[in-house]
């Protein structure tokens, strides 16, 4: 029997809504008030999020986002700084006790992403897990992936690359060492790619989240109910990025 | 004084910190990265309670308190920690040697 899921696909927002979102989707599953959800993203004008334990002044350059019209933004999830620019974003919401929530994070993780797995597999492209929290395909990593766990629910969200234009994302973030930027770019050009270079064409957001949804639904056993998000969810979106993401206290904390 | 340092201990991600230290106990640290640490808010807990510690301490303090907090972790060790806050300690002490 197919698990229900609730299917959203929220278009393009800013940061501030999108984490806003996320986490507004997250108290509704907790409350019983929605079910198991599945969203597709994207994100305009493009954005880079840190991870909740990242100092945000010392990873990212924000006069060059502002130069470059970038909103940066502190997300609920561990893991490291992305630039959300071309790619399809997802996030899956799941209650502790439903069948396809592991208690373990990192068994968690790796069941999840099957469905990612899944959706570049129906793309032609060929790709695993690659823990703790990556997917990797013919090598190099394609996907990044960060879970929570709050109110009894699992929140995990991630992105899937479509194109990256490295020497710009570069252009946004600190890196740890200014002496060794060519070679953190160098590494980087050389551990990432995207399903534009895999494929050898350009690919769209809405082919990338059709296979995406097509594979979640394979790999996780989904039935899904096309939903938009309900009004209490956009309400409290907007209450949250107004008051949590795009506010200083929660962006600079650390 | 103040310490700071980052790196990648084995098995860790990039880790960060800013440490006040009384000779050789930690006052107060923060500790950023590309770590993860659920639930995140608990984490703060444990920053806050590693005031004290004697930085030879340091590796088992973090363990017992992530145990303490029910903190599961992943990308951050208290030996990499530990490991990162040492080699910044020696570090300091060797730039001011007297001459």
């Amino acid at each position: 029997m197919a698990y229900q899921c609730r299917l959203l696909h929220t278009g393009y927002h800013n940061a501030f809504y999108n984490m806003g979102l996320d986490q507004a989707i997250l108290e509704a599953v907790a409350e019983g008030a929605a079910f198991p959800t599945l969203r597709f993203y994207g994100w305009q004008p493009s954005a880079i999020s840190i991870g909740y334990f990242q100092g945000m002044t010392e990873e990212v350059d924000l006069a060059a986002c502002r130069d470059h019209g970038v909103d940066t933004v502190r997300r609920i999830t561990g893991g490291g700084a992305v630039f959300h620019q071309s790619e399809v974003t997802y996030s899956m919401v799941l209650p502790l006790d439903h069948p396809l929530a592991d208690q373990n994070i990192l068994a968690s993780y790796g069941r999840l992403c099957q469905g990612i797995v899944a959706g570049l597999a129906r793309l032609g492209v060929s790709a695993e897990f690659a823990p703790i929290n990556d997917i990797v395909a013919g090598g190099k990593k394609i996907s990044g992936n960060a879970q929570t766990r709050k109110l009894g629910c699992i929140l995990q969200h991630g992105t899937i690359l479509l194109d990256v234009d490295v020497d710009l994302m570069f252009s946004l973030l600190r890196v740890p060492s200014e002496k060794a930027r060519g070679k953190a770019i160098a590494d980087v050009k050389e551990r990432v790619t995207s399903l534009s270079r895999l494929l050898l064409r350009p690919v769209t957001f809405d082919e990338v989240s059709a296979a995406l949804e097509a594979g979640f639904a394979e790999a996780l056993n989904l039935e899904y109910r096309p939903q938009e998000p309900a009004e209490t969810e956009c309400v409290r979106a907007e209450e949250l990025a107004r008051t949590r993401f795009a506010d200083e206290g929660w962006t600079l904390k650390r | 004084m103040t310490l700071q340092g980052f790196g990648k201990p084995p098995g860790c991600k990039l880790i960060r910190f800013t440490a006040e230290l009384n000779g050789n106990h930690i006052e107060g640290i923060q500790i950023r990265g590309d770590f993860f640490a659920v639930p995140e808010e608990a984490f703060e807990g444990l920053e806050a309670e590693l005031r004290g510690t004697d930085l030879s301490q340091v590796a088992e303090r973090f363990t017992e308190l992530a145990e303490k907090f029910h903190i599961e972790l992943q990308g951050i060790t208290g030996t990499g920690l530990a490991e990162l806050l040492m080699a910044a300690w020696m570090n300091s002490r060797s730039n001011h040697q007297p001459e």
